[in-house]
């Protein structure tokens, strides 16, 4: 879809992604980020120093008055004293955590991770060790302690839909002695504005404490994710963040780019339940495709479980009922064509899940987008308006083969909706290793109407095909009359 | 020639561009054929003999042409003939090939094709431009929004006149190249009429699509216009070169399957289908909707379709994977 007639060339403009797109997008580049700076080449791995790469440079000024950079042989900065204290009491179970290519040194990527247990078990994020996971036969994963040590990692077990990842080193007497992260209890939950102290070692620089503030639960949220109020930067992924007793809160786990301080974390609670889980489990050794897939059919199932079970908003539109979600784990965003235009007028709803799962690469998936425009031709004429609104519906990309997933398979039908005729349009495609994952767009548009109609599309990420066929006719059915069929605008 | 009654045959000598050029009233038989000098025709091409050829009569009257002594031979009605060989002529008359030299040997016995009507007038053949004419303007007037300036006409009032006599223009140059006449008026003939079945089929077959919803159909246009458009080029060409016409449509019959064979492999490989649209997103009229409407379930059921030719490229992208570690681990 797109709204054309907004200026006078007659051909279709493309859709500027309205602003919630933008701000997802911008969020997802935010987790990558938290990849992709991490990948950024340090000249010295062991002894990571501030000039070590252009990237690194462009990144340090923008470092925030609340992360002080700490290498240890460097003299003591000034830090509050909560997060002089809680360095010093953590430093010992902070590490770096970096996958190398299993043929050479050099880093494929970097995050920060923090001790659990006496026997040397460990926690950083999924996203950090997702090489690893994916190929373990290419990488190998290694830790670097703030006071130098380094040792060989072993992977063993992994929660893809929360972005944790539990490791053990392969020789536990190696880190032995230096205690571990305490968790803090379920039971005391912590007041919103409390000080807290994200740890980690930013884009390779140094480890460093962040303090910001704790700031709840992110609304609207399907994952429960933490919202903390201070910057996170590429690199502390993986690493602690810690109340001022110095027990943990969440994981550092992303940042969003267009906002000030607003960084995210993984709560506790998945990290305690990975930790029992996988505790005594055996290292990974094989490519995780199918343990991967087996979590996000699990978070699948329940998200259209869920999604289904809500019922539709209401549109407010004067001739149809459209399909808009409840917001409880989805934000939505409207816009109009300004007034004046002469050309076809339209309104549009745009709503997307905040929670998508990092699975590899560039590869996003586990969400649900909703969208519609409702447009008014009656400035144009029938033939102009129909025009318009068949080019609107050719606007749509169903995704061609790429890496990871087929190129898209359509079927179509005219569908009615008590007597509301529909054109349909289904396409699915299917990812080629998440095997019976599958990428769900449903495109609609109104038949009846000669100068005014609604175009919906409903796409759903990574989803089994029972579910894809459950959403489907769950988003049909919220389209409907709301005026008799004889009222005519 | 003044006296008619005396010619015997008439031998016209071709130009390269297919015009008779030369021509040689026979009064008497025998005829030499050949380089040399004392030959009755003699032909100025390095790949014709002294003495190439000769044409008499026969006891019976018939004439027949005699190969001498060449190495290249004869060819008669495109047969070809070696040194020493004889042939007999048909009565009405025959294509003779000497060397490079096409020549063609009139007897009075040859059937005359009747009178060819002169193409219309010009303004005759602007008809068709009316209809041409309506249909771009009124797509252009459904892009443009109501009231819009009247400078946003141009493209369609002055650029498709200004295109189209472009186009045409091209093509009579490339007849006078050729043909040596600048045939303008020819090569609008020929543009309008394809012109007008290319638009026609884009205003109209996607609404009959939408209409019937039949997808199959609406897919089919773009082939069907790339299969107009070769034709299109071939009837300018064929203009051009009115004697090689079947090497000119086995030409452009090659260039356009080589063309949509690799146009269809990338396709093929970007999108796993024969077309680039995954669905067809022309919307019928409400007026125009025949078709009749289905139940949502129906729709939700005809997904089972999609199933297996997804799983089946899932396999093809795995076993081209293990072929490639394969190779790699090499």
């Amino acid at each position: 879809m797109h709204q054309t007639g907004v200026a006078d060339p007659p051909r279709p403009p493309r859709r500027p992604p309205g602003p919630g797109a933008r701000r997802w997008l911008q969020a997802g580049l935010a987790l990558l980020l938290s990849v992709a700076g991490a990948v950024t080449p340090a000249a010295t791995p062991e002894r990571p120093a501030p000039s070590s790469g252009p990237a690194v440079e462009a990144e340090a000024p923008s470092l925030p008055a609340g992360t002080v950079g700490a290498a240890p042989a460097e003299a003591e900065p000034a830090l509050s004293g909560a997060g002089q204290r809680i360095y010093e009491r953590t430093r010992a179970r902070l590490l770096q955590v970096r996958t190398l290519l299993k043929t050479q040194d050099s880093q494929s990527s970097v995050g920060s991770g923090f001790l659990v247990d006496e026997a040397g078990l460990l926690v950083t994020n999924y996203h950090v060790i997702s090489q690893f996971a994916l190929q373990p036969g290419r990488h190998r994963l290694v830790y670097a302690t703030v006071d130098g040590v380094q040792g060989a990692l072993e992977l063993l077990a992994f929660d893809v839909v929360h972005d944790l990842a539990l490791l053990r080193t392969a020789d536990p007497a190696s880190l032995a002695g230096r205690g571990a992260v305490v968790l803090r209890p379920a039971n005391e939950p912590l007041p919103r504005g409390a000080r807290i102290f994200a740890l980690g070692n930013p884009l390779d620089v140094g480890f460093a404490v962040a303090e910001g503030s704790y700031n709840g639960p992110v609304e609207r949220s399907f994952l429960e994710t933490l919202f903390f109020g201070g910057s996170l930067s590429a690199g502390m992924s993986g690493g602690p963040a810690l109340d001022e007793q110095g027990r943990l809160i969440g994981v550092n786990v992303a940042a969003r780019r267009d906002g000030e301080q607003v960084s995210f974390l993984v709560p506790a609670a998945p990290v305690r339940t990975l930790l029992e889980r996988g505790r005594h489990a055996a290292p990974i050794t094989a490519p995780s495709w199918p343990e991967v897939t087996r979590q996000l059919l699990a978070h699948e199932a329940e998200l259209s479980e869920r999604f289904i079970a809500l019922p539709w908003r209401s549109a407010g539109h004067p001739r149809y009922a459209i399909p808009v979600p409840q917001e409880q784990f989805m934000r939505c965003w409207g816009r109009g064509s300004p007034q004046a235009v002469r050309g076809l007028q339209f309104e549009r709803s745009d709503c997307a899940m905040d929670s998508r799962i990092f699975v590899g690469g560039s590869l996003l998936t586990g969400f649900l987008t909703v969208r519609h425009e409702a447009y008014d031709g009656s400035k144009l004429g029938t033939l102009r308006f129909a025009e318009r609104y068949s080019s609107s519906f050719r606007n749509e990309s169903m995704g061609i083969d790429d890496r990871h997933r087929t190129a898209a398979r359509c079927v179509e039908r005219s569908i009615d909706r008590d007597g509301l005729p529909l054109k349909a349009v289904v396409c699915l495609r299917a990812y080629k290793k998440l095997e019976g994952l599958h990428d769900l767009s449903v495109l609609v548009a109104t038949l009846d109407g000669t100068q005014a109609g609604v175009q919906g599309r409903f796409d759903a990420r990574g989803v089994s095909f029972a579910s894809a066929q459950r959403l489907t006719a769950h988003y049909l059915d919220g389209f409907a009359w709301i005026a008799p069929n004889n009222v005519s605008r | 020639m003044d006296r008619p009654e005396q010619r015997l045959a008439l031998i016209e000598c071709f130009e390269r561009d297919g015009r008779a050029g030369r021509t040689i009233d026979v009064t008497a038989w025998p005829v030499a054929l050949g380089r040399a000098l004392h030959n009755h025709v003699v032909l100025d091409d390095a790949y014709v003999a002294p003495s190439h050829a000769r044409i008499e009569p026969d006891a019976q009257g018939r004439l027949v042409l005699t190969v001498l002594d060449t190495g290249n031979g004869v060819s008669v009605d495109g047969q070809h003939h070696a040194a020493g060989a004889s042939c007999k002529l048909p009565d009405a008359g025959a294509t003779l090939q000497l060397g490079q030299t096409r020549l063609r040997l009139r007897l009075p016995g040859e059937p005359l094709a009747p009178e060819k009507p002169l193409p219309p007038a010009a303004a005759a053949s602007l008809l068709l431009a009316l209809p041409l004419y309506a249909l771009v303007a009124a797509e252009h007037a459904l892009a443009l929004d109501p009231g819009a300036d009247a400078t946003a006409w141009l493209p369609a009032l002055v650029g498709l006149p200004v295109a189209v006599a472009g186009w045409c223009a091209l093509w009579a140059l490339m007849s006078k190249v050729f043909q040596h006449r600048f045939d303008f008026g020819g090569h609008l003939r020929i543009t309008l009429p394809w012109l007008l079945a290319i638009e026609a089929c884009d205003a109209l077959l996607p609404q009959l699509a939408a209409a019937l919803a039949w997808p199959g159909l609406w897919q089919l246009i773009a082939p069907l216009q790339v299969v107009l458009g070769a034709l299109w080029l071939r009837a300018h060409l064929a203009h051009v070169l009115p004697l090689h016409r079947r090497t000119i449509t086995v030409a452009v019959a090659a260039v356009t399957l080589a063309g949509s064979a690799i146009s269809l492999s990338f396709i093929q490989r970007s999108t796993d289908s024969w077309s680039r649209a995954p669905y067809m997103s022309t919307l019928p009229l409400p007026a125009t909707h025949l078709a009749g409407t289905v139940a949502p379930g129906v729709l939700v059921e005809a997904m089972s379709a999609l199933v297996e030719p997804l799983a089946r490229r899932v396999q093809k992208a795995r076993e081209e994977e293990e072929e490639d570690a394969a190779s790699s681990d090499e």
